[in-house]
């Protein structure tokens, strides 16, 4: 059923190679929060049943892209914008979403967990603070998890650094394979920390150690010049890493927090309500328990749904329908993989089982879309289908949760992906076996 | 002297059991250790007449080949007593009307370590991996089943009814494995054991031994390992040899014994002057022969050689695997199925003409190194080539909802044009589990005269959206969503409501 020609199909190929040689400057220079401007060319989708990711359900949709951004969007009203003689996509039948935006991983930091020598996802030092940590300069474009991810209909991520108790910065990648330079929108979104029994051997010390370093940051600036002269006394970390902190609590990016304890959930709260900061929860097993009280404060809680089991004392809660009850609670439910960066593409799988658990559809993929946007403070330019975001798209054969739908076509920065993996390739070589035994005879 | 005299009847029992299954004597000492009980004597049918369930109205996927658009499953003690279009109701029997819901035959995990590691994940939970020695064959998981791991409750909850609880992977030879039901309530693995169910021996390749104990004893290499698995195997023979040789001296020495004494002497007959005559002394009665030094980890190789112990092997690549089936084939056993076996797409055609199944993961890769190639379409694929595929969990999420990984490893086969049916990735998770485990006559399948192991599911069990509703295992009802939820010891007083609702009485 697919529709597109193949001249259209090679053009957008050829666009898709060419983002690669010539564009933006490298992404540690970036400071923006503009995504790259791509340089695919105009594609039209028509007639298919549009998600817009915020709830909003559009019939016999029209879908523009251009240069990387959508720029119509709207119902068969719409087709009278077009421009005469354009190449139209035929998505009747099909489903249309945002793409996936994957939360906190570490998509091109590791090629294989257990070999170390793959990994740039964690800075190895003793001390505990390493907010300056910018794991995304290290990001690997060619990575061959990135296209596995994109052909399912994965279009954007989290990258987060790991380990201590402040990990470092998080970035906001759109899955554009090989475009080294290009590869992050949004660099430094967040600054990634975790709670709960993460320092000294108790949650009493992580606690006084965060508020440490949130209280030396926020003093830090003016205190600058005496640190220089060796006049103050000393602080709880490196400049750098005081400085990194600056955005938080300027309330211009996010503090992600992992904490999976009712009690510590509630500590979370009491400390962002301390320092003003924009705090997103990750993990939040027993979230549900202190519902009410995250949909006061706004706060996001990003969980993965088939985690239901005790793993350990601050997870005793655990159940299947956390995201249910979080989001009839009001909640900004986000849901994830969290842990493993080969899977992603298995998050429509876990958006099912919510569903399957008592979240309502459309809930669930807004919490795989704008949801995750909004956790990370860049819905402005993701997450969901409005003229000028990032034109970010899936076409889906059925249900995107269902384990029979797949992703037809997949757009990043409105440039059609290749469905070629390096698993499809080992497929295609392994499929018929009797080559080989005519090659040994 | 009591000590050798305990062994020596245990010995003879396990002589006993042999005898059912293989051939004549001389008989080397075999797997069934002492203390495990051959479970078919204790297989539970409770006396008295047979209750009897009706199941009505269901599509009934059998995992035979036949799918029945609607149809009946009458259910007689532990047993199906019958499969069919409109059954006749018998008198008495419980009726349940499953108003088109979508009946299989409960799910079988090839590949489990629910209750050796146990949920808290706490330092003193942590029974998996006897990891103080390479080869620990002489070890069983069933002696470090906890039966109150609250994983268990989740994995019936998810249509499982039989899985195979089996040693780590740090080791060459983990151990012996046990397959157990997911019946509630029992107290010890011998009420979870499956009646009859052979033991398995749990044997690992590649980076896991490699990493244990590079630093240690060693293996550190692939040559190491496999260096290890020949060792194994070639001492086993050769304990095997001792063995015959015991038993060969022994019942001659028996038959001597037990030979009439030889008639005395006829004075009257004149003794022919040779030379016996004259060292003719009274008879000084040979010695018994001494039996060969016991080992239960050779004991447990034998078993394998014999057939009567099933090789599980943990194995990614399809070098690795190719050759521990040559490895397999120099010392005459089999390999029953490969585990994770992430490249078993590979060497598809090998392992359909050894009959070595291959336990996958739907899409599980990139872990480690040797997980590097795996692909979704890997079941598909096999099972396109002859091989026998099963998807396995590894995993106390993924036993949770296999019926998913099956659909994931279906669609991504369909989608790439390998025509997998719906019945057939049934099979991946049901017969041919069952067959792995060696228990394929009693469960594994709807048919008369199995097992009453069965799932009820809300709707097509390869959605998303479907649950188990209800679950029987060996005729039991032991679950049923929303009203019969049984919980471990472990979860009583942290569920959130039953310290606050009133229990209700039983």
């Amino acid at each position: 059923m697919r529709t597109l020609p193949v001249t259209l199909a090679l053009a957008l190929l050829s666009g898709l190679s060419g983002m690669s040689a010539e564009a933006a400057p490298p992404a540690a220079r970036r400071t923006t929060a503009a995504p790259t401007p791509a340089r695919a060319g105009p594609v039209y989708l028509v007639g298919g049943e549009l998600h817009l990711g915020d709830g909003t359900i559009i019939k016999d949709s029209v879908i523009a892209m251009d240069r990387g951004v959508f720029t119509i969007v709207g119902g068969p009203e719409a087709r009278a914008r077009l421009p005469a003689g354009a190449t139209l996509v035929d998505a009747r039948t099909r489903i249309i979403t945002p793409g996936l935006f994957a939360a906190d991983t570490q998509l091109g930091l590791i090629e294989i967990d257990q070999e170390a020598s793959t990994h740039d996802d964690g800075k190895a030092t003793e001390h505990p603070i390493r907010a300056a940590h910018d794991a995304a300069q290290g990001l690997n474009a060619a990575s061959s998890l990135i296209p596995v991810q994109a052909v399912e209909g994965i279009t954007s991520a989290a990258i987060a650094p790991t380990g201590g108790l402040i990990s470092g910065q998080v970035a906001i990648i759109d899955l554009v394979h090989g475009d080294h330079r290009g590869l992050v929108a949004r660099p430094r979104a967040a600054t990634a920390a975790h709670y709960g029994q993460t320092h000294a051997g108790s949650r009493a010390a992580t606690l006084a150690m965060l508020r440490e370093v949130l209280a030396d940051a926020r003093s830090f600036p003016s205190r600058r010049a005496a640190f220089d002269r060796a006049q103050s006394r000393p602080l709880s970390a490196h400049p750098l890493d005081l400085e990194a902190l600056q955005p938080i609590l300027r309330g211009q990016a996010v503090l992600t927090l992992s904490a999976d304890r009712a009690s510590d959930i509630l500590s979370a709260l009491d400390l962002a309500a301390e320092f003003k900061l924009r705090l997103t929860i990750i993990g939040g097993a027993e979230a549900w328990k202190v519902a009410d009280e995250l949909a006061r404060a706004k706060v996001p809680v990003i969980v993965q749904p088939s985690q239901n089991l005790p793993v350990s004392f601050d997870s005793m809660g655990a159940r299947l329908d956390n995201a249910a009850l979080l989001h009839r609670a009001g909640v900004p439910v986000v849901l994830a993989i969290l842990g493993g960066v080969h899977n992603l593409r298995n998050l429509k799988q876990e958006a099912g089982i919510a569903v399957a658990n008592g979240m309502p559809w459309e809930a669930a993929l807004t919490a795989v879309t704008l949801g995750p946007a909004r956790a990370y403070g860049v819905e402005r330019t993701h997450g969901s289908i409005a003229v000028g975001k990032v034109a970010n798209l899936v076409v889906w054969s059925g249900d995107p949760f269902e384990l029979s739908s797949a992703a037809v076509q997949v757009y990043v920065r409105g440039a059609l992906v290749p469905q070629v993996t390096r698993q499809t390739l080992l497929r295609d070589r392994y499929r018929d076996l009797k080559q080989f035994n005519q090659k040994r005879n | 002297m009591r000590r050798p005299a305990l062994l020596l009847l245990g010995l003879s029992a396990a002589l006993a059991c042999d005898k059912r299954g293989q051939g004549p004597a001389p008989t080397p000492p075999v797997a069934t250790a002492p203390a495990a009980p051959t479970a078919t004597e204790r297989d539970p049918e409770p006396p008295g007449p047979r209750r009897q369930t009706l199941l009505r109205g269901a599509i009934v996927m059998t995992a035979t080949g036949k799918t029945y658009a609607r149809a009946d499953l009458l259910i007689e003690g532990s047993k199906i007593a019958a499969v069919g279009v409109d059954l006749p109701v018998p008198a008495g029997a419980t009726v349940i009307d499953l108003g088109g819901k979508t009946l299989t035959p409960g799910i079988i995990d090839t590949h489990s370590h629910l209750g050796v590691y146990a949920a808290p994940g706490l330092v003193g939970h942590s029974d998996g991996n006897e990891a103080t020695a390479p080869n620990t064959a002489g070890i069983r998981a069933g002696d470090a089943y906890f039966p109150q791991d609250p994983q268990i409750d989740r994995a019936r909850a998810g249509g499982v009814t039989t899985m195979q609880i089996l040693p780590g992977s740090a080791n060459l030879f983990g151990g012996r494995s046990v397959t157990v039901r997911l019946i509630p309530g029992a107290r010890s693995v011998t009420d979870a054991r499956f009646p009859g169910a052979p033991e398995g021996l749990k044997m690992a390749c590649g980076e896991n031994p490699k990493r244990v104990y590079g630093s240690k004893s060693g293996p550190s290499t692939r040559m190491g390992n496999v260096a290890g698995h020949r060792d194994a195997f070639q001492r086993a023979s050769e304990y095997q040899r001792s063995w015959a040789k015991y038993h060969k001296d022994l019942s001659e020495w028996t038959a001597k014994k037990n030979a009439p004494p030889p008639p005395p002497p006829d004075p009257k007959l004149k003794q022919p002057a040779d030379q016996s005559d004259t060292n003719d002394k009274p008879d000084k009665p040979p010695e018994e022969p001494t039996p060969p030094a016991r080992d239960f980890g050779l004991e447990t190789l034998v078993g394998v050689l014999r057939g009567e112990i099933l090789v599980h092997n943990h194995c990614y690549r399809a070098d690795e695997m190719s050759l521990m089936l040559e490895l397999a084939a120099t010392y005459g056993f089999k390999i029953r199925s490969f585990h994770h076996a992430t490249e078993a797409y590979k060497i598809a055609d090998r392992l359909a003409a050894a009959g070595t199944s291959a336990s996958v993961w739907a899409d599980w890769w990139g872990f480690k190194a040797e997980a590097l190639d795996g692909i979704r379409e890997n079941a598909a694929l096999l099972t396109q080539a002859g091989a026998r595929a099963i998807i396995h969990s590894d995993s106390a999420h993924g036993i949770q909802r296999l019926n998913q990984e099956a659909a994931k490893a279906m669609f991504a086969g369909r989608h790439a044009g390998i025509d997998i049916t719906d019945d057939q990735a049934l099979r991946w998770i049901t017969a041919n589990p069952a067959w792995a485990l060696g228990v394929a006559e009693r469960t594994g399948t709807l048919e008369t005269g199995k097992l009453a192991d069965l799932v009820v599911w809300s709707g097509d069990p390869f959605s998303v959206y479907t649950v188990a509703e209800q679950v029987f295992i060996a005729g039991e009802l032991v679950y049923v969503r929303g009203k019969l939820e049984p919980h471990t010891d472990f979860e009583l007083g942290y569920l959130p409501d039953e310290l606050t609702a009133p229990q209700a009485p039983k």
